[in-house]
């Protein structure tokens, strides 16, 4: 039911029980998940997971894990979400440890962005940054997104509302 | 476990079917309400909608879960009833919940009693606990109606919580007590009725 995308390094597919591990650990470790609503105890971890893959049954969108398809490891987390709350569906994206600065969250970013405007013919898109995300926010410049407005996030917080370019611009 | 392959349970007054989007207000309500204290309540609208999500993503992980609640004859929604074990979880647990406005009309018992003979019939389920507030004395009587029987041995979730073991299977099958709970449910779903031939005790 959920759809799998491929770029050229990566596979984006529906979460399964196996890629727990994974997820529980990227929110133990509190400097990596805090921009990401972490850090979460296993248990809370393990809420996070179900939650995200009873979002796609409800909204029809959600998290991919992220794999790098020649080895099979799980390097992060991006997809479309929007819970109740969240004024508008946005593109998220985490990368795990050990996976940074190869472009990963950029090459996810931009499938999922294309399958939002493509697949599911959406017409704009946001990513919520918490202030102080600095990389968070160079990848939405460098995806094309600019500072739209601030959101105050019921959970979390003060977020910045980064709008992405149209289809149009942005294909 | 997608929605449409969770199974659906019938019983005489009610239909227990796979939780979905358009079924998600009812529990928004129940959630933002007093009756949710002993189930982690009451929430906002995003906790909610997060437990609510996370209660359909069980499903696709354990291949167990809650199911919602239905009228038989309206479809209406009067609560959630199933197997549930998330992280942290000791034992698979036998929760229910009922919405405040539909209390009062046994839906509970009708409900858990059928669910625990899928989970052990279908599910090849050979025990379970249900995990209850001390001060939860609704839910208390109800998992006695159930035959349990408080554990102090087993393990509790965080020790806030008492442990109330089910019968297994073989106890429960054919028993007097799978009998007389089954008598309640018809009491409740016609007060006239009365049993015949023999005395309940």
């Amino acid at each position: 039911m959920i759809p799998t995308l491929t770029t050229d390094r990566l596979t984006l597919r529906g979460p399964r029980e196996a890629d727990f591990d994974a997820v529980a650990g990227f929110f133990a470790d509190g400097g990596r998940s805090d921009f990401f609503g972490g850090p979460l105890t296993r248990g809370n971890a393990w809420r996070w997971f179900a939650m995200s893959i009873g979002h796609w049954q409800l909204k029809g969108f959600g998290f991919w894990m992220v794999e790098l398809t020649a080895t099979g490891q799980h390097c992060g987390l991006c997809g479309l979400w929007q819970p109740e709350g969240w004024p508008e569906p946005e593109l998220g994206w985490a990368v795990f440890e050990g996976f940074e600065g190869m472009g990963i969250a950029k090459e996810a970013a931009l499938a999922a962005r294309a399958f939002a405007y493509g697949t599911l013919g959406w017409t704009t898109l946001t990513s919520n940054i918490m202030p102080g995300n600095t990389r968070s926010i160079a990848l939405a410049e460098r995806l094309g997104a600019r500072l739209d407005r601030r959101f105050d996030n019921p959970l979390v917080g003060e977020e910045l509302v980064y709008r992405h370019p149209a289809p149009e611009a942005a294909s | 476990m997608s929605a449409a392959a969770i199974p659906v349970i019938e019983t005489r007054r009610l239909v227990l079917r796979a939780p979905l989007a358009e079924d998600y207000p009812d529990f928004r309500a129940t959630f933002a309400s007093y009756r949710s204290r002993f189930m982690g309540g009451p929430l906002n609208g995003y906790e909610a909608w997060m437990l609510y999500a996370a209660e359909i993503g069980h499903w696709e992980i354990r291949g167990f879960g809650m199911w919602m609640i239905h009228d038989r004859v309206t479809g209406a929604t009067l609560g959630m009833a199933g197997g549930w074990q998330p992280a942290k979880w000791p034992e698979r647990e036998i929760a229910w919940i009922i919405w405040p406005d539909r209390a009062g009309h046994g839906y509970a018992l009708e409900a858990t009693h059928a669910v625990r003979r899928h989970l052990y019939r279908h599910m090849d389920w050979q025990g379970a606990v249900s995990y209850i507030d001390p001060k939860n004395l609704d839910s208390i009587r109800l998992a006695e109606r159930l035959g349990c029987v408080k554990d102090a041995e087993a393990q509790t979730i965080d020790g806030s919580d008492a442990v109330y073991r089910h019968p297994s299977p073989a106890k429960l099958d054919n028993s007097q007590l799978a009998h007389g709970i089954e008598m309640e449910i018809q009491h409740y779903a016609d007060p006239l009725f009365k049993p015949k031939g023999w005395a309940i005790d």
